[in-house]
């Protein structure tokens, strides 16, 4: 087949393939835009509720609250129910779960959980097994109280910190104007310089960072809007998937604000593609371009659904670890289609009507 | 030269050097990336434990000497090993047991199990981290704020004292947060030593005195000696009460001549006991970390003498025989560790601390692999399906191993510890990598008005752009936490950087051959 032969084919295509909804899709984006807000009002509402009843964002399992974990395993099984029932009677405050094989289903450990110190939920676990709990049938973790709660705090930081930086490249690349290129990038470093030669603490530096961006915004709105639509699609993609995680009755794990990290990369992504296609290129109909992005990116977000739902089944049995990481990205990728689709596409496609 | 060669290799040179520069980077990159890594074929178990003062470490064993065989027996694994000695131990009598080295063969006379703990050779030069191989990890912070210097002074003592208990792969880190604040961490691979938390945890404030005044001090300014094997340090006797067994230890020290001037100066001044005339009216008393050990009667003939020639003794107990035993061995080797290495001049608390077992960690490994295939099939099979090429699916399958190829090589490279984050990192890194190259697809693929130099131009500003936003944010997780995530951030970085410098760049070339055939 000679190029133009496979051109006119593809090009006929592309305008049959999508007719229909880019049609539908041209007369209600707008309207679309409802969709996301309501959600995002919903979710942020439900988080601020969950944060009044629980006084944190989501639930903390004893890697972040501090306290002990035992896995147990070995030759022979536990009966869990056995194990729970004893345990209660020396100690108030524990969770246990079953980790079992993929396919025969058969024990492979038990996980024992408690906010008390490691010797003496050892102790008590000894006692009710009737053998000793050594390197060779156990792994114990155990992390103190105030230790946890630092970890949280600075992973917390780390998501804020790594969101403003996202947002800060974000805008340089898609700034319209090169006075919003250079002051994000200026701005940006003088407090990423100043935090990391410890003059100024990361409060103060995550602070500096979000006034650069709102600097950005007000005062060059105009050529902010498509960076700002990648930076809301991203955010509303986060709190989405907190809403959910919460409303699931997750139990999150620093691996679990792990999962939040990689979906700052994952869901910017698919709105980096979308923008460049819409914004840099002028080859042809603004629909156009949006349909065929709209194509590169369902099949960039569908082959990375299908990837990290593939490996969560492998894995759910196993590591409790891998499992909470990939459920959370499951989430998040799912909410990150509607948002790149709907929030990002519409606004970036109403600014480019506007300017023309 | 190519005259010489018939047609068909011609043919194929001039293919190999039709495959362009970039292809060629990415074919040398997945060449060094395999250097790198270089499986191993050894078959054997490494000592990684091995205390200073047992008869197998007299005997000239070592750690990190690789066991081949037992008594004849081949030693092929860990398994082999402790199969072995479970059927030889415990004896009553001293059974004759040989250790069959790489390269030497020693012979040891024991009733008990040898204080040995061995591990699987590693298969290749990729370092597990300890949530994949066992091990033990804490993380020590003191109790006041520790400058560079003082954070310094505790991982000298820290790791003087693990080198007391023969303990070979150690890593002792000083580690820092976002907010400022310096821990120290220690990581054991393989093996756990019981007495681990007291170890580090200790301030380790040894204190010899008579009434109030100090005589001295653990650590090398006062203490010069400490016998630590042989007749000079040895459990001498053991009693049976009605809670249960107590043994008695003593080992002998050296004191520096100053140290010993001010044991003349003190004792100097005591009178002879009234009612025991045989030694001095006041005692020696032994503190660690502020708390007595043990009370000696001082001889009336060192009265005012210079001594540096010294006895140290303690005690330790258990409801058995075998059990004081035991405790006291404990007691003597904590008290002759800080003796030997001095105190700190804090108070050190352990605030995490896990042991993870090497059981686990092999299933772990192994589910992990077959879960990363499975994601990269079914990944290659929705390629197929939306492009519906076959070498096209292949090019993207073959680009996401040759990255993980890739990232595992620096990682080995740098000597990298593969835990739990690292390998959710590589997860991400071949996530967004497919991502790309679906961009990569798309743009060669479509706007064919433009030249296909200008086409990948364009995919690669969309790479770019998204390479940079994930840079960037991976950054600050380098730092939170006290670096137990670092991992991830590691790496993610190295994944994405190989990605748009080697693999995207040959990727983009081998779909462009791929599109014009």
């Amino acid at each position: 087949m000679s190029e133009t032969e496979q051109q006119t084919k593809e090009s006929k295509l592309g305008v049959k393939e999508g007719a229909k909804p880019i049609a539908w899709y041209d007369k209600n984006y707008k309207k679309l835009l409802i969709l996301p807000l309501v959600l995002l009002i919903l979710s942020i509402a439900y988080i601020g509720i969950f944060y009044s009843q629980n006084g944190d964002f989501i639930r903390k399992d004893v890697s972040l609250t501090g306290g002990t974990t035992i896995t147990i395993f070995g030759e022979n099984t536990i009966d869990i129910e056995n194990l729970r029932n004893s345990l209660s009677n020396e100690i108030t405050d524990f969770s246990i779960r079953e980790l079992s094989d993929l396919r025969s289903g058969k024990q492979e450990a038990i996980i024992v959980e408690s906010s008390i110190d490691s010797s003496i939920l050892k102790q008590a676990l000894e006692g009710i097994l009737e053998y000793e709990l050594t390197n060779e049938n156990s792994s114990i973790e155990f992390t103190g109280s105030s230790l946890s709660n630092d970890f949280y705090k600075q992973l917390l930081y780390a998501i804020l910190l790594s969101f403003s930086f996202m947002a800060l490249v974000v805008f340089f690349i898609f700034g319209g104007y090169w006075k919003v290129k250079a002051s994000s990038v200026i701005l940006t470093l003088i407090p990423v310089i100043l935090f990391s030669s410890g003059v100024i603490s990361i409060n103060i530096a995550i602070i500096a960072n979000i006034l650069v961006l709102l600097f950005n915004f007000i005062f060059y709105l105009k050529h902010s809007i498509p960076s700002v639509a990648v930076v809301t699609s991203a955010f509303a993609d986060i709190i989405m998937t907190l809403a959910l995680v919460d409303l699931l009755g997750i139990t999150v794990s620093s691996a679990g604000i792990i999962a939040f990290l990689m979906l700052i990369g994952y869901s910017v992504d698919t709105d980096i593609m979308l923008t460049s296609r819409l914004l840099k290129r002028k080859e042809s109909e603004i629909n156009t371009r949006l349909y065929n992005a709209f194509k590169t990116g369902m099949t960039m977000t569908l082959s990375s659904i299908v990837a990290v739902g593939v490996a969560l089944i492998f894995t759910y049995t196993f590591s409790e670890t891998l499992k909470q990481i990939f459920t959370i990205l499951l989430i998040g990728l799912g909410f990150d289609l509607f948002n790149t689709w709907i929030t990002n596409a519409s606004i970036l496609k109403w600014f480019l009507e506007k300017k023309d | 030269m190519l005259q010489y060669l018939n047609g068909s290799w011609r043919k194929k040179i001039k293919m190999v050097a039709k495959l362009g520069f970039k292809i060629w980077l990415m074919l040398i990159a997945i060449v060094l990336a395999l250097l790198m890594i270089s499986p191993s074929f050894e078959k054997g178990a490494q000592i990684s434990y091995l205390p200073q003062n047992s008869t197998a470490y007299e005997q000239g064993l070592r750690t990190g000497d690789i066991i081949t065989s037992i008594d004849g027996e081949p030693i092929l694994e860990l398994q082999d090993y402790s199969n072995i000695l479970s059927s030889r131990f415990p004896t009553e009598e001293n059974i004759k047991l040989i250790i069959t080295t790489e390269n030497n063969e020693f012979i040891l006379f024991t009733n008990q199990t040898p204080e040995i703990i061995v591990q699987d050779l590693p298969s290749s030069k990729i370092q597990m981290g300890l949530d994949l191989k066992g091990g033990a990890r804490a993380l020590v912070e003191a109790d006041k704020p520790l400058n560079a210097q003082e954070l310094a002074d505790l991982i000298a003592v820290t790791s003087s004292r693990l080198n007391v208990y023969g303990l070979s792969d150690i890593v002792i880190r000083p580690v820092s947060d976002l907010s400022g604040n310096n821990y120290m961490l220690v990581e054991i691979a393989g093996s756990t030593p019981k007495e681990l938390e007291n170890l580090i945890a200790k301030q380790g404030k040894f204190e010899a005195k008579i009434g109030n005044k100090t005589v001295f001090e653990g650590g090398n300014k006062d203490v010069t000696y400490v016998a630590r094997s042989g007749q000079q340090s040895s459990i001498y006797s053991c009693n049976t009460y009605t809670e249960g067994e107590v043994c008695s230890f003593r080992f002998a020290i050296s004191l520096s001549e100053e140290a010993a001037e001010r044991h003349a100066s003190i004792t100097d001044q005591l009178d002879v006991n009234t009612t025991n005339p045989e030694y001095l009216s006041e005692k020696l008393n032994l503190y660690l970390d502020d708390k007595l050990i043990d009370s000696l009667f001082i001889g009336k003939d060192l009265k005012g003498r210079t001594t540096t020639q010294i006895s140290i003794s303690g005690s330790g107990r258990g409801p058995t025989r075998n059990e004081a035993i035991e405790d006291t061995k404990k007691e003597m080797k904590e008290l002759q560790t800080v003796l030997i290495t001095g105190s700190l001049p804090f108070k050190l608390k352990v605030v995490k601390l896990d042991t993870i077992s090497p059981l686990l960690g092999e299933k772990f490994t192994k589910s992990i692999l077959i879960a990363g295939l499975a994601a990269i099939a079914a990944v290659a099979l929705i390629v197929f399906l939306r492009y519906r090429k076959l070498n096209l699916s292949l090019a993207v399958l073959l680009t996401a191993f040759s990255e993980v190829l890739i990232i595992l090589g620096i990682a080995a490279l740098i000597k990298w510890n593969l835990d739990l984050p690292s390998i959710a990192g590589i997860i991400a890194t071949i996530g967004t990598g497919v991502d790309q190259q679906i961009v990569v697809l798309d743009e060669t693929r479509s706007g064919k008005q433009y030249s296909m130099k200008e086409r990948i131009k364009r995919a690669l500003f969309i790479i770019f752009g998204a390479y940079f936003t994930t840079l960037f944010s991976m950054l600050p997780l380098y730092w939170a936490g006290a670096g137990l995530l670092k991992g991830f951030a590691v790496t993610t970085i190295i994944g994405i950087s190989a990605g748009v410098f080697i693999t995207r760049p040959a990727f983009a070339e081998i779909v462009k051959r791929i599109i014009k055939d």
